[in-house]
């Protein structure tokens, strides 16, 4: 004889259950309860199998698609709900675009408590409307217990960019400067600090931001060649991704990449490096050295762009990337041949 | 390999009862042969040798070099020709290293003799000879002419003759001939060309020949004032600077020392202060003084004889000595360390500068931290105006760049440590011919090349740590520049199996180009600087792992193929084949199949490559793994709490068996040094702290669930903490302790196996105390010990390991 003991959470929370994915009444009520309450707009019809979207004679449609996951789901400075806008926002930011529309789908672990759902919903919808984007379709799926980290997010994003812009890696030339916006690392830092539970998680805080105001801000520069997002990879992986694309080499003075002091300091202590850990509101743009200055002007004066510097060329003279320190010693960047911190993105 | 010696032993050995007369009637007999020597027999003065030799005996014939052998034919009277081949291997000059490989009868050829003995001048084509000779140093007779105030090289510093001078370093390609070398722009004048062309002459064929009057000048550059050009002028110049405690950047034989006066602890503390380098001991080149020239340096030293003929050998090397009691030279020259890396003056203006100076001077490779040394003069002021008062400099370019070599006397021998001007390129020779060229890339560190192809073998010389860019450009270059100078194009490309190490991307790289995405871009592709060929051949790459390269190079400077041997490799890192960090293992077998033995508890590097860098990183993963107790003083309290956290939850703390890593540790926990700024800092410390024969400390060993024997370092760890002892004598018990764990493990293999035969491999065996002890205990308990003569036991090994290991399989596939 065998006793089936249930297993009962002692705060009885409610939590996301199999079937919140079945198709029926538990499913609609999470989906108007959570998702439809917190992102409503006029064009998201939660009946509706497709959204039909107005035209947009302004400019060129540009689309992209990410996928989210993030341990944990919440972190000093974000969580993955405003992590899933950023992302892909930063996305169509950097190739010009001004995003306009997005497409959730969830898949929710079973189990999942559904405070935190709400929370990372809220969250998530906070962060659309700050970047003026609505989210007008998605999906939700659950996935049985242990076959999901709590919550995965697919995101697709539509934004419209100026026609006749083109921003890429064919346009750069020997003699770019390279900038970024503000310090590197701190979202790789500020999650793992987060996942790993250590003591010191308050002092580094993600970076997670939109980052349209930063790329719209430099789109009239004429000499602006290319933007990135620097997330998996760093800072570091974009410019091996610009140094295999164009074939050019890359200078880049070590000291004048914006590190946070904490951020260094754990690194230096876990055995990290800072230029290859995930940021989630920074630029790298490469622009015509003459007009360098004038782009770090308008940065600083932006929310998240206070700390912009210069700190790079693109160099006709060497085939790699190369870091130079302030004693002359260079060391090549590599593209990695493994992840430092895996699953942070 | 027949001698004519020989074949005439034998003859006489038959004709014993023969009277006198027959005798002398047989040596009056007439006779012609034909020798063909190999070895080191070009460049290096060998035909005019044996036209010397043969005239003076009364021989006709010829003399010529034919691909990279000298053939003689030589008739004259039996027993001059007996004498002269004797004459030919025991009276060759100095720098050469003949070897019989053929001697036949040949019939008489009345016109030899009329010709008497001539050395026929071979076309470019026939003396295409890919041997190319180790720079030497300036040979007695040289030295003689230039210290003679009635010669005409009085003072002149690029004095040479076919004994002496720069060879490889002045080498841009074969033959060696002088518009192929760096002496190509300096026409001869009529003087020297008389010398050049006299077969009877010291200087014939002497390509690096030169005089006041048509060869290099110096050149002085100091602050704020105008270039000083002519020999005298300069000298004098830098002489003066020197003796203010100026640095000065003197361009040598391979590349531009840092020289300061070795005497003056405040010029030393500021090289190291504008080297960035606060510890990492400074190599002293000593005056050429007494009978033997070692008067200056025994002044300050105490010297073995094998620390002296090595100073004064022909590689002139740095010699690791031990400083007088008490110590007569500055501290800062070798902070912490009761020896000291000599060397004596090799050219003939080291001897002018050490001469006028009459004391040591500092001379380190003149470089930045971690970059190769500098070679060329516009180089030298750019990358070293921050470092260097003044430079001179000459005109003679050096085409490749060579570091001086480290030798150390361990257990009887003076054994390298580094490959360098004097010791390389360094020629072995392999048991069997391949068909097709093989170039080994070796490590990350202390990085050598090895060429093979036909039955030939050539090692790089020392192209260093591949950290820097500088590093790894220099690095790609010579892995292009070996086989190209020997003629040789590479199918096979081996390295080691770290994916990391910069060696192996680059074979990754060679092996799979990448296709440009933007063809026509004006950027240079990384691949343009590698031995890439358009895709038409492909080049294939092994991957060795970095322990069997070094258990294999040991068997193959020992030719143990066809017997197993228990081979230890200690060292710092390397990666094993199981993923994880090897450095302490025991491996049985032969080249090409390895098993591991017997190894150590395994332990975290906590923070990867940051432990190797800090030692106190390994002391502290010592203590959490065993709950003991210790906090280093200079850590503060949050970061020693939050590499705690890390240790807990295994982030970045990839295992690691590394004897080298149980040395830091050791020197952490003992207040040695936390943070190494050098590499190898905590094990020389500890070395040189210990006093005493040492105890064993009893450690526990057990077989795994892989059939490893794991030595635990547990109590080891408690007896470092224990401070009822003092350090010093704790440190010989951990010396004493890790011998003994050899032992051990060396019989439990006896008993599984039945090996007697034990080799010592890998950088911790740079360890004089470390090592003597292991060679005394594992003889005693009956075992033969195999260590590394010619090749280093450092990871310079491993380009010839990987080579060695991979001989097996490259054996069979030849002979399908």
């Amino acid at each position: 004889m065998t006793t089936l003991h249930l297993v009962t959470d002692s705060s009885s929370e409610p939590r996301v259950t199999l079937a919140h994915g079945n198709g029926g009444r538990h499913m609609r009520a999470l989906i108007e309860d959570v998702f439809a309450r917190h992102l409503s707009n006029p064009l998201l019809d939660i009946q509706a199998d497709a959204v039909t979207l107005p035209d947009h004679h302004d400019g060129e449609l540009v689309f992209t698609s990410d996928g989210v996951t993030v341990q944990p789901l919440f972190f000093p400075g974000g969580d993955i709900g405003s992590l899933a806008v950023h992302g892909s926002v930063n996305d169509l930011a950097v190739s010009g675009a001004t995003p306009r529309y997005l497409s959730i789908n969830s898949f929710l672990e079973e189990g999942l408590p559904l405070t935190h759902l709400e929370r990372i919903v809220t969250s998530l919808a906070q962060a659309a409307r700050d970047c003026g984007v609505q989210v007008v379709t998605g999906d939700t799926k659950v996935l049985p217990h242990g076959q999901g980290g709590g919550l995965y997010f697919g995101v697709s994003a539509i934004g419209v960019k100026p026609r006749g812009l083109r921003l890429g890696c064919t346009r750069i030339q020997a003699g770019d400067a390279i900038l970024v916006s503000g310090p590197v690392g701190d979202h790789g830092i500020a999650v793992m600090l987060a996942r790993e539970q250590f003591g010191i998680r308050g002092e580094v805080r993600s970076d997670s931001a939109s980052v349209v105001p930063l790329t719209q801000s430099l789109l009239d520069i004429p000499g602006l060649r290319f933007m990135r997002d620097p997330t998996r990879g760093g800072l570091a992986t974009v410019l091996c991704e610009i140094h295999r694309a164009t074939g050019l080499g890359i200078t880049v003075k070590e000291s004048h990449i914006p590190i946070r002091p904490a951020v260094q300091s754990v690194c230096d202590m876990l055995g990290y490096d800072p230029l290859y850990l995930a940021c989630e509101g920074r630029v790298v743009a490469v622009i015509d050295a003459a007009q360098a200055d004038e782009a770090l002007a308008r940065w600083r004066v932006l929310p998240g762009g206070a700390e912009a510097q210069r700190f790079g060329r693109i160099d006709g003279n060497v085939d790699r990337v190369l870091l130079v320190n302030d004693w002359g010693g260079e060391r090549v960047l590599q593209e990695l041949e493994d992840d430092p911190l895996p699953r942070i993105c | 390999v027949p001698h004519l010696v020989e074949q005439r032993h034998n003859h006489a050995t038959a004709r014993m009862n023969n009277t006198t007369a027959q005798n002398a009637a047989q040596a009056e007999a007439i006779g012609a042969y034909r020798w063909i020597l190999s070895g080191r027999v070009q460049g290096v003065g060998f035909r005019p040798f044996v036209y010397r030799l043969a005239t003076q005996l009364g021989l006709t014939g010829t003399v010529s070099n034919r691909g990279g052998c000298v053939v003689i034919e030589a008739q004259g009277s039996v027993e001059s020709l007996a004498q002269f081949e004797t004459a030919l291997l025991r009276e060759a000059p100095a720098i050469a290293t003949p070897t019989i490989l053929d001697c036949a009868p040949i019939s008489l050829n009345e016109s030899l003799c009329e010709r008497g003995f001539v050395i026929e001048i071979s076309t470019n084509a026939e003396s295409s000879a890919p041997h190319v000779t180790p720079d030497y140093p300036v040979c007695e007779q040289c030295l003689a002419e230039m210290h003679d105030s009635g010669n005409r090289r009085y003072r002149y510093p690029f004095i040479t003759c076919t004994q002496c001078g720069p060879r490889y370093t002045l080498i841009e390609r074969l033959p060696y001939d002088r518009p192929n070398t760096g002496m190509a722009e300096f026409s001869l004048c009529p003087q020297c060309s008389t010398e050049y062309s006299d077969p009877g002459d010291r200087r014939f064929h002497a390509q690096p020949i030169a005089c006041p009057h048509c060869g290099p000048q110096l050149q002085f550059v100091g602050r704020g004032h105008a270039p000083l050009i002519g020999n005298e002028a300069s000298l004098a110049a830098a002489v003066d600077a020197l003796a203010q405690g100026r640095i000065v950047a003197v361009k040598g034989i391979g590349g531009y020392h840092l020289m300061v006066d070795a005497t003056n602890t405040t010029a030393i503390e500021r090289l190291r202060q504008r080297k960035h380098r606060p510890h990492k001991p400074f190599a002293v080149m000593f005056p050429w003084q007494g009978t033997d020239g070692c008067d200056a340096v025994r002044e300050h030293a105490e010297l073995s004889a094998v620390e002296k003929d090595a100073l004064t050998s022909a590689e002139r090397p740095v010699v690791l000595i031990t400083h007088r009691k008490p110590q007569t030279l500055p501290i800062c020259l070798a902070p912490g360390l009761k020896q000291l890396g000599a060397l004596l003056p090799y050219s003939p203006l080291h001897h002018l500068l050490l001469d006028a100076l009459d004391r040591p001077l500092v001379a380190t490779s003149a470089n930045l931290s971690g970059e190769p040394v500098i070679i060329d003069n516009a180089v030298a002021e750019q990358r070293l105006a921050d470092v260097a008062d003044a430079f001179l400099h000459h005109d003679r370019p050096i085409l490749r760049p060579e570091d001086d070599g480290v030798v150390r006397h361990i257990a009887r021998r003076a054994r390298p440590l580094r490959l360098g001007r004097g010791s390389a390129p360094l020629e072995m020779t392999l048991p069997f011919h391949l068909t097709h060229p093989v170039l080994t890339l070796g490590g990350q560190q202390k990085n050598t090349l090895c060429l093979a192809w036909k039955n030939r073998i050539v090692i790089s010389p020392h192209l260093g740590d591949l950290h820097q860019h500088r590093a790894q450009k220099n690095f790609e270059h010579h892995a292009r520049a070996l086989p190209s100078l020997y003629g040789v194009e590479p199918s096979l490309l081996i390295a080691d199996a770290h994916p990391d190490y910069h060696t192996t991307r680059w074979a990754k790289a060679i092996n799979n180009p990448t296709p440009r995405r933007m063809p026509g871009s004006s950027g240079l592709n990384s691949l343009d600087s590698g031995i890439h060929r358009d895709d038409e051949q492909a080049i294939d790459v092994h991957f060795v792992h970095h322990h069997h390269a070094h258990a294999s190079a040991l068997c193959g400077e020992h030719s143990r193929f066809e017997h197993d041997t228990l081979v230890f490799t200690w060292d710092g890192t390397g990666l094993g084949p199981d993923g994880s960090l090897w450095g302490g293992e025991a491996l049985f077998g032969r080249p090409g199949q390895w098993r591991r033995v017997a190894s150590f508890r395994p332990f975290p590097l906590l923070g990867g490559d940051r432990a190797i860098r800090e030692p106190w990183r390994m002391a502290a993963a010592l203590c959490w793994e065993t709950r003991n107790d210790w906090q280093p003083l200079s850590v503060p309290k949050e970061i020693y709490s939050l590499l705690h956290q890390a240790w807990q939850r295994k982030l970045n703390s990839p295992p690691c068996t590394a004897i080298g890593r149980l040395f830091d540790a050791a020197a952490a926990l003992l207040g040695l040094v936390d943070v190494a700024t050098y590499d190898a800092q905590a094990p020389m410390l500890l070395e040189n702290i210990a006093e005493g024969e040492g105890r064993a400390v009893p450690l526990p060993h057990a077989v795994d669930e892989a059939g490893v024997l794991r030595c635990d370092w547990q109590p080891l760890l408690r007896h470092l903490l224990d401070e009822r002892q003092n350090v010093e004598q704790r440190v010989a018990d951990f010396h004493r302790t890790l011998a003994q764990t050899l032992l051990v493990q060396a019989e439990y293999a006896r008993d599984k196996t039945g090996v007697r035969t034990i080799g010592l491999s890998g950088g911790v065996f740079q360890n004089r105390r470390l090592t003597e002890t292991v060679v005394d205990e594992l003889t005693q308990a009956g075992f033969e010990v195999l260590m590394h003569e010619r090749i280093p036991c450092n990871d310079a090994g491993l380009s010839y390991g990987q080579l060695m290991h991979c001989l097996p399989l490259l054996q069979k596939s030849e002979r399908q």
